[in-house]
């Protein structure tokens, strides 16, 4: 059939799309970053004349990598955490109760996603000036990456609280349960995965984020990203952004398929895009 | 509603709705203060409108105004052309599709500044891309790509990067619709194209305004494509605000902000309108 | 000469075959209806004749004209959805219109033929409404008249009622009726519904497993029914397997059976052959000498009862319009030759 001859032509373009704009650009990637210094790769070898692991044990040993990868992984598990507490409470009203105004509640939620980043990072640097705040750069981080990232969190717990089903907390009650007992058997089961999946993605998007530690954290606090932008920037050597790059990139990578596992628990209407 | 619950709702609202409130409330007040010379860091405090004036004066802020401009519509437009063909395609699983649905939507995975390396990686001087256009003889010498006047790498980066949010949304609103509809459709007499223009466009028009709407705001403040691809000549805002804050210059800084949140709120308005009038052309 | 004819369609979804070798011809202004339980291959021919399928083997015709590798948008049929489809987006007079748009119909024919339709099917109050403001009967109208103005070939249905409340259903039954024969319309109608299947047609198509069980008219799909299937699926008759002894020349013959030895209108089925037979419960002539049997279940439903008999250890369904049977109470019963149906043979 036609249809299906049209199928396997536009699949093998894709496929051959894919090739051009992921596996190559990746490819040189590793590639670059496993160039040895003793020889350059100039332009007219297809591979690195000598390769070895020197720029990555070097970046390791002599570059802000260490500090930027305590402070990374330190900021995205506090920020996640702060997140979720901030989170619960809202998605609770939001997701267990009917009153008016709740659309409009649930659409503000949102504004943070709306406004760009650098204008909520420059000027949200501002007040932390005017309040005589801007030396705590970390805990500034930390509070803005917690509030920006609510959208995702309240938007996740809501659709959980309002999946525990109202049956399962009467039928609990109807067996005597205990208000402990009824939120362990009709509340818990419903809000894991949700709350599994709020954890992990405000530790992606506060990994990833760049805006706002790049405006409040320099030049103290580095980041990945920050140091990434930099590496790309000022002091540009292409291998030491290669190695940079592989440490943003694969390890989330990794955490946004577990989160895409998550999210289809959680709410199978998010992950699909319909939400 | 008892006072008691309404009691109770607020104050459980107050940790999340109500810091996002504050936090983003103060900071448009504090930015449109700001660009009033208001709560000033440096010296006097005072209204003026001194700031507005002299930064809309400025070449480099209309510069920036246009530049932004072009980047965000051009690269909200890119994204939708190329998502809504593949969101069709799509849109009935297929042996396979799974497969290139995910391959499709690899670069939301892909940090931002990543992608902008593994793109100058490519179309660097001594670049894969130079190596094989001589390679093949089409170009004599390699040529400098990186940074083009035109901000083809930025709009390329942003289509690369936002091309996969809006197959997302345009694959949910197309999956949305039933067979039977479009089967109806068919059957009445409509062909492909007469089935896309009277029946899928107008059905998914509000998953496209959705698409557009927050690729255009991304792209219209973009900061760091701009930085490391974009042409040098030229600045985009959020390029603009930052190096004003750099120096200091904090009121400046607030006018180009303010200008940027007054046109992403404009300009979405008015795409969302078009989106809306062309692809609701009704039957008339 | 027939408005369709359907020749030898077969349809093979890889191992599975949907349907096998059907034909049939349907003439202008004809109601058949194509009946049978879900996965018979009903609604498989039914998208092969408006072309969203293309059959593995055969051939339709419409018209006399040879349709089969024609696109539905292309094929002089129309479509009423199980679903309706309406179009969500579009009022009440676009949907209407939609068709004849496309058809590139002039102005002054489109606004005749939608007023026409409305008017006939009392539209005309809910032209500018949305579909998701109409009740499911106004939407099922809407659907019907959409295909309607479009004043098709052949109109098909796929089980347009199944969504309507009973009450509506008999309503909406009768009324497509009178508007396909007000319009003169050739119609081919998707149910497993045996009932609206007896009572709206001119001929019914019985399906079973992508075959034609039995092609013929309500009436006679009743009185008469091919196979155990057919006699089954309409009215549910009892089937039981009958062994013909002798014929007597005279139009009568004598089988043997598990109930005894009873008489039966001779078809013309050799002695010896084995055969299954079927009768309708409510032929039991109930009080007459000749069978006996235990009443094991007994289900009054006002005009008449239902029993459950024991006969010899196998039960049988009868009917009577006598209420003074109970259950556990002995009864005899009789079953006239012409009642008795000869079926398929066994093995």
């Amino acid at each position: 059939m036609t249809r299906a001859r049209l199928n396997k032509i536009l699949m093998s373009l894709v496929i051959g799309a894919a090739f051009l704009w992921l596996l190559i650009p990746f490819t040189m990637a590793v590639l670059w970053s496993l160039v040895d210094p003793s020889e350059p790769w100039t332009a007219d070898q297809l591979l690195p004349p000598a390769m070895s692991f020197y720029r990555w044990t070097d970046m390791w040993q002599n570059s802000s990598l260490k500090p930027a990868l305590v402070t990374s992984y330190a900021l995205a598990p506090t920020a996640a955490v702060l997140t979720l507490c901030l989170a619960l409470p809202t998605a609770y009203a939001l997701g267990r109760y009917e009153f008016p105004g709740r659309e409009l509640a649930k659409t503000l939620c949102l504004l943070p996603l709306v406004v760009p980043a650098f204008i909520t990072a420059i000027f949200f640097s501002s007040i932390l000036f005017q309040l005589g705040l801007a030396g705590n750069r970390f805990a500034a981080i930390v509070f803005a990456h917690a509030v920006l990232f609510l959208p995702y969190a309240i938007r996740i717990l809501t659709v959980s609280f309002e999946q525990v089903r109202q049956d399962h907390i009467d039928a609990a009650r109807d067996l005597g349960a205990t208000p402990l007992a009824r939120f362990r058997v009709a509340f818990v089961p419903a809000l894991k995965p949700g709350i599994s999946a709020t954890l992990l993605i405000v530790f992606i998007q506060s990994i990833e984020e760049f805006a706002i530690a790049f405006i409040i954290g320099s030049p103290d606090v580095v980041t990945i990203p920050t140091l990434l932008y930099s590496a790309l920037g000022q002091d540009f050597v292409r291998p030491n952004a290669a190695v940079l790059s592989l440490i943003l990139v694969v390890p989330n990578v990794f955490l946004m398929l577990i989160l895409e596992r998550l999210m289809k628990s959680a709410n199978p209407a998010l992950s699909s895009g319909k939400g | 509603m008892t006072l008691r619950r309404a009691a109770t709702i607020l104050l459980l609202l107050m940790p999340g709705l109500g810091l996002i409130l504050a936090l983003i409330g103060a900071v448009v007040y504090i930015a449109v203060a700001q660009s009033f010379g208001l709560y000033s860091l440096m010296g006097e405090s005072a209204f003026s409108l001194a700031f507005w004036s002299d930064t809309m004066g400025k070449k480099a802020f209309d510069k920036a105004v246009r530049y932004s401009i072009y980047v965000g519509v051009l690269s909200a437009i890119f994204s939708v052309i190329l998502a809504y063909p593949l969101a069709i395609w799509l849109r009935k699983p297929f042996a396979g599709s799974v497969t290139i649905g995910a391959v499709l939507k690899a670069p939301l995975l892909v940090h931002g500044l990543v992608a902008a390396f593994l793109y100058i990686n490519i179309i660097s001087y001594n670049g894969l891309l130079n190596q094989v256009m001589q390679g093949l003889g089409i170009w004599d010498g390699p040529k400098r790509l990186q940074n083009d006047r035109n901000a083809i790498g930025v709009l390329i980066l942003q289509t690369w990067k936002n091309m996969p949010f809006a197959l997302l949304l345009l694959t949910g609103a197309v999956q949305a619709i039933s067979d039977d509809v479009l089967d109806a459709a068919r059957d009445l007499g409509a062909g492909s194209w007469a089935r896309f223009r009277k029946v899928i466009a107008p059905l998914t028009v509000s998953g496209l305004q959705a698409a557009m709407v927050i690729i255009f705001i991304g792209a219209l403040a973009d900061f760091s494509f701009q930085t490391i691809a974009g042409p040098t000549n030229r600045q985009s805002l959020a390029q603009l605000m930052v190096n004003f804050k750099g120096r200091g210059d904090w009121h400046s800084a607030a006018v180009v902000g303010v200008s940027m949140m007054a046109i992403a709120l404009i300009g979405s308005a008015l795409l969302a309108v078009a989106a809306r009038m062309i692809m609701r052309g009704r039957l008339k | 000469m027939g408005a369709i004819r359907i020749s030898g369609v077969t349809k093979s979804f890889g191992e599975f075959q949907a349907l096998s070798s059907i034909s049939l011809e349907v003439a202008q202004g004809e109601f058949v209806t194509l009946l049978g339980p879900s996965g018979c291959g009903k609604t498989t021919l039914l998208k092969i004749i408006s072309g969203f399928i293309e059959p593995t083997d055969g051939q339709i015709e419409i018209g006399g004209e040879n349709v089969t590798r024609l696109p539905p948008e292309q094929r002089d049929t129309a479509l009423c959805f199980q679903s309706y489809a309406l179009f969500p987006h579009l009022t009440v007079r676009e949907n209407l219109e939609f068709g004849l748009r496309q058809k590139k119909l002039g102005r002054d024919e489109i606004a005749s033929r939608v007023r026409d339709v409305s008017t006939k099917l009392e539209l005309a109050a809910q032209m500018d409404k949305l579909p998701n403001q109409l009740s499911g009967g106004q939407q099922q109208r809407v659907s019907l008249g959409r295909a309607l103005v479009m004043r098709p070939s052949v109109i098909l249905f796929d089980e347009p009622l199944s969504n309507l409340d009973a009450k509506l259903r008999d309503q909406v039954r009768i009324e497509i009726r009178r508007i396909q024969k007000d319009y003169d319309l050739t119609a081919i109608y998707v149910t497993h519904d045996q009932a609206e299947a007896l009572a709206m047609s001119d001929r019914v198509v019985v399906l079973n497993q992508g075959r034609a069980e039995q092609i013929d008219t309500p009436e006679r799909l009743y009185a008469a029914p091919a196979t155990s299937f057919v006699a089954d699926f309409i009215g549910s008759a009892n089937v039981m397997e009958g062994t013909v002894l002798s014929a007597d020349g005279a139009g009568l013959c004598t089988v043997e059976t598990p109930i005894g030895v009873l008489e039966a209108k001779d078809a013309g089925v050799p002695p010896g052959a084995i055969r299954r037979l079927s009768w309708r419960p409510e032929k039991a002539q109930i009080g007459e000498p000749g069978l006996t049997a235990t009443v094991t279940h007994r289900a009054f439903q006002g005009h008449f009862t239902d029993l459950t008999v024991d006969t010899g250890g196998t039960l049988y369904r009868v009917q009577t319009g006598r209420d003074d049977i109970r259950e556990g109470d002995g009864i005899t019963f009789a079953l006239r030759p012409a009642d008795i149906v000869f079926l398929e043979a066994v093995g």
